[in-house]
């Protein structure tokens, strides 16, 4: 169990997942627009965000299905090279998405295939993250998931506070609160 | 609906980790309305099953059952935003009091809420009265020293401080031999900076 007040998994909650209700709802018509009568009928396909499919499904009232970002297609597409998919586009919390539907037993097979994606892109990350340039933001951090986006910022910011170190780079630094910039005299020193 | 709001104010927070924001009322009173809503239904909904059911009790079978948790679970849900942005929040102004001492800069001050500005004074009185009773000031050497006096570079016109026994001028771009101790505070407030030649 997450952290109660740890944002990634707030948000990481709000993703949809499609899911079918396995018993009449009343009153919850919001959640199906199709609904004419303020409820939700036995058998409707409806896409909740995480947070509320996860409960309900415990309860039994509705039944997930597997997100198309999970399915037969694109997993051949990660098996055949996992360091070059674009996996955020397709869900920007991949991993911890997967690692909460595996708790629901929507696939077996799909604690597994997470490990081996992960597996077949991490050394690949690492590499970058290590050697990446201090600056700027390099081409291939769009293509990352949330998680992997933290591995990469954890290594490139360990490697810049190794370099600091070595140099002997000041250590004391101004509250990052109060900007960057340096507010200027108004009076140039010569006058 | 579907908490959507909730996390727009969530990933407020997220989006820059050390600055601070102004205190969103605006979004804020949105999702606690949407709780209020929420309420109103399953309060709805509660009555309702009652009447239907002779006995008066609700059962986990019952579809009313099911409408009252989908209503319940969205209450939680908001509830947890709306925590987690006063938690993060609060969070980030506990460490602005070991960054930059008691008294906040003014343009700080003005993105608060009120309750957020009360915490600030009790949580930096709670701290003040721990450091004396201790009698040690826990704020410096927040990283380990090497030397106890450190070259520093003047950044603005700060005019005369005192610093140990001595009264000192700090001209802007002077540059000055002092104790440790007595430069972190004012590095961290940006009115000094750290001079390695």
């Amino acid at each position: 169990m997450a952290n109660y007040y740890d944002i990634h998994d707030i948000l990481m909650q709000d993703e949809n997942v499609s899911t079918v209700f396995l018993h009449k709802a009343n009153g919850a018509g919001f959640l199906d627009p199709s609904s004419e009568d303020n409820n939700v009928a036995r058998g409707s396909v409806v896409d909740l965000p995480l947070w509320l499919a996860q409960d309900l499904v415990q309860r039994q009232i509705v039944h997930v299905k597997l997100p198309s970002c999970f399915n037969a297609r694109v997993r051949k597409e990660v098996q055949a090279d996992p360091a070059c998919i674009d996996l955020r586009s397709k869900c920007p919390f991949y991993y911890e998405m997967g690692c909460k539907l595996v708790e629901l037993n929507v696939d077996p097979t799909l604690g597994p295939y997470l490990l081996d994606t992960l597996r077949g892109r991490y050394k690949d990350l690492l590499c970058k993250a290590l050697t990446a340039t201090l600056t700027g933001n390099p081409k291939f951090v769009p293509l990352l998931t949330e998680e992997e986006t933290r591995l990469f910022e954890a290594g490139r910011d360990s490697m810049k506070a190794f370099k600091k170190w070595r140099l002997q780079g000041p250590r004391l630094e101004r509250a990052a609160i109060l900007g960057r910039k340096r507010t200027r005299d108004p009076t140039p020193i010569w006058s | 609906m579907f908490g959507r709001t909730a996390a727009q104010l969530v990933r407020e927070v997220n989006n820059d980790d050390q600055h601070i924001r102004r205190f969103n009322y605006d979004l804020f009173d949105k999702v606690i309305a949407e709780i209020q809503e929420h309420f109103q239904q399953v309060t709805t909904i509660m009555e309702k099953g009652q009447e239907e059911n002779e006995d008066g009790q609700i059962t986990s079978v019952d579809e009313n059952y099911n409408g009252a948790v989908i209503h319940h679970q969205s209450i939680l849900r908001n509830k947890r935003c709306l925590l987690a942005y006063m938690y993060h929040r609060a969070n980030r102004l506990q460490r602005l009091r070991w960054q930059l001492g008691a008294v906040l800069p003014e343009d700080v001050k003005g993105l608060l809420h009120p309750s957020e500005k009360e915490f600030v004074k009790s949580y930096s009185e709670a701290l003040s009265s721990y450091m004396t009773k201790l009698d040690i000031d826990l704020t410096v050497d927040i990283t380990p020293p090497k030397d106890p006096y450190i070259q520093v570079r003047v950044l603005d016109n700060i005019g005369e401080v005192l610093l140990g026994d001595q009264s000192t001028s700090l001209v802007r771009n002077s540059i000055h031999f002092v104790k440790r101790s007595e430069a972190e505070t004012l590095i961290s407030q940006g009115l000094l900076e750290e001079f390695t030649g």
